[in-house]
């Protein structure tokens, strides 16, 4: 998906239509898009040819971006996770790996890279209740396998801003939710983890619509992307005007919300309440 | 809860957000690569750029400066707290970043007038467990109500030196605004020891093309004063300038600091249109 955009970026800095695009690598004007939208594996041939087109001569940012076409073919570790994993959400993982900074805003649940086993347990019985054991034992291990970013904190920053509904609205067993918000609690230490709660005495708020996150790459190129989840698929946005619009609802969420350094005690007199 | 939000402004500040109009934080987050900032911003940021092309690098040597100052006054003027007014969105090397690689015990105070730069501030200008980072919504035109916040106190020990930045941010005050007696006011604030380091856009190398810049920039209701170099020593009367003095701004590295993306301006100082200094209050 990085890859894609590169590639859509290249070819409107150059003018280039999707069909002529298409023609030059004998595909259609469809393929084009699915692969800017990472939808599709690259043929390395074709990125060549595409990157041709576009006018890249530079040997060195050629190979860079061929190496991203290489790796993009190369599966990922959630790749063992197919059978409980839906295409539209393998690509979130490949981004939320890339990513430098996620900013995310949740109204109903606790972002899934803050998750307890447990109360990942609870979440996925919300949606899955009928799923075999083993399903649910896997889908649980796969939301507590994609936190290992956040051990990385030179690498990611998680940024969020959680409603307080999401803290006061029990999910799972009464243990569960104690043990997700001290789980919380701890991740307000982490140099990675910074967490914002936007408290009910603020009252209608900026990003009425629900949840969604901004990823920003390292690679300064890269547009921010946003994605937003929904039911049976998932939104992924990087046109500016697009991604604009939420970055001004996520600005406003932060400011709205109570500062990070106060996240803490808020957890805390929320846990004495549960 | 509510009384801490009001203390800290945080409430009555909550609709001042509106993206659609240019803010010179995001203006320059958008010149030196960064990425947020809107449509109305980078409309802005090009139009002045089609005033001074070279706008990025003397946007990036204020920044260098900024670091380079840092280092000095820690290194080798003991200075262990800051108070940064005109913060600006959280960049690469910030100056607490910059004095608690060297000594993690510094605390810094930093202020700003957007509250967007606040919440990216809080959020991601976090401090070292020795030392402490604080932030406060507040205007540089404002400077007893940044003296009279009571994080200030809880940061800043006013009876140790502190060092005052004003850096990038001068020229948004009008004349008008009495920027004389703001930065008066700040430092009798200060005890003997402190510091203060400065940055001012001038027409002094390039009259017409800083003329274009100012005028665009007022034009889209943003402040722009440049001024002269017997404005900019007003600014810094009464107080002993250390060397190399008031320089262009690429000029001022005493401690011949190598920092990336300083070399296309080291030699050429006079191609960065603003003058820069550090000064020690006696």
């Amino acid at each position: 998906m990085l890859l894609g955009a590169h590639l859509r970026r290249l070819r409107e800095a150059q003018g280039v239509s999707r069909e002529d695009a298409g023609w030059e690598i004998r595909a259609s004007e469809s393929k084009i898009s699915r692969m800017e939208l990472g939808r599709v594996s690259f043929k390395e041939r074709d990125v060549e040819d595409l990157l041709t087109l576009y006018g890249l001569v530079d040997n060195e940012e050629r190979e860079r971006l061929l190496s991203l076409a290489r790796q993009a073919n190369t599966p990922g570790w959630w790749h063992r996770y197919g059978d409980v994993l839906p295409n539209w959400f393998q690509s979130y993982l490949g981004l939320e790996a890339a990513a430098s900074m996620i900013r995310t805003y949740e109204v109903q649940f606790v972002p899934g890279l803050l998750q307890t086993a447990d109360y990942a347990r609870a979440v996925v019985l919300l949606g899955h209740g009928r799923a075999r054991p083993e399903e649910i034992d896997r889908r649980v291990d796969l939301r507590m396998r994609r936190q290992s970013i956040l051990d990385r904190p030179d690498v990611v920053q998680l940024w969020a801003v959680i409603d307080e509904a999401v803290l006061r609205r029990p999910v799972g067993s009464r243990a569960a939710m104690r043990g997700q918000i001290e789980a919380l609690i701890d991740a307000t230490g982490s140099k990675s983890v910074h967490l914002q709660v936007l408290p009910f005495r603020v009252g209608g708020h900026s990003a009425a619509g629900g949840a969604f996150s901004i990823l920003r790459f390292p690679d300064q190129e890269l547009p921010d992307i946003v994605y937003v989840e929904q039911l049976s698929s998932a939104l992924y946005l990087d046109k500016r005007d697009d991604v604009e619009l939420y970055v001004d609802a996520m600005e406003r969420l932060c400011v709205e919300a109570d500062p990070p350094e106060r996240a803490a005690d808020t957890l805390r007199k929320i846990l004495k309440d549960i | 809860m509510a009384e801490d939000a009001e203390a800290n402004g945080l409430d009555q500040d909550r609709t001042q957000i509106d993206t659609t109009v240019p803010q010179s934080a995001r203006i320059y987050d958008y010149w030196l690569g960064g990425k947020d900032n809107f449509a109305p911003d980078r409309a802005v940021a090009e139009a002045l750029a089609a005033q001074i092309p070279t706008i990025r690098t003397m946007v990036r040597s204020q920044r260098v400066f900024l670091v380079r100052a840092v280092d000095y006054l820690v290194r080798k003027a003991g200075i262990r707290q800051f108070l940064d007014i005109g913060t600006g969105i959280p960049s690469l090397d910030n100056v607490h970043e910059v004095a608690q690689r060297i000594a993690p015990e510094c605390r810094i105070l930093y202020v700003d007038n957007d509250p967007i730069v606040l919440a990216h501030a809080r959020a991601l200008m976090t401090s070292t467990e020795e030392g402490r980072t604080a932030f406060i919504l507040s205007d540089l035109r404002q400077p007893q109500a940044i003296l009279d916040n009571p994080v200030l106190r809880e940061t800043l020990d006013l009876d140790r030196p502190v060092a005052l930045f004003l850096v990038g941010v001068l020229h948004h005050l009008h004349d008008s605004d009495d920027p004389r007696g703001l930065i008066a006011t700040l430092l009798q604030a200060l005890p003997s020891g402190s510091y203060f380091a400065l940055t001012q856009p001038t027409a002094d190398f390039d009259a017409s093309a800083m003329g274009g810049m100012a005028a665009t920039a007022e034009q889209s209701g943003i402040p722009y004063v440049p001024r002269g170099r017997a404005e900019v020593e007003e600014f810094l009367s009464g107080l002993t300038v250390v060397e190399p003095g008031l320089v262009p701004i690429p000029a001022w590295n005493p401690l011949d600091l190598d920092y990336p993306g300083s070399a296309e301006v080291d030699r050429d100082p006079y191609s960065v249109y603003g003058w820069a200094a550090v000064a020690r209050k006696p």
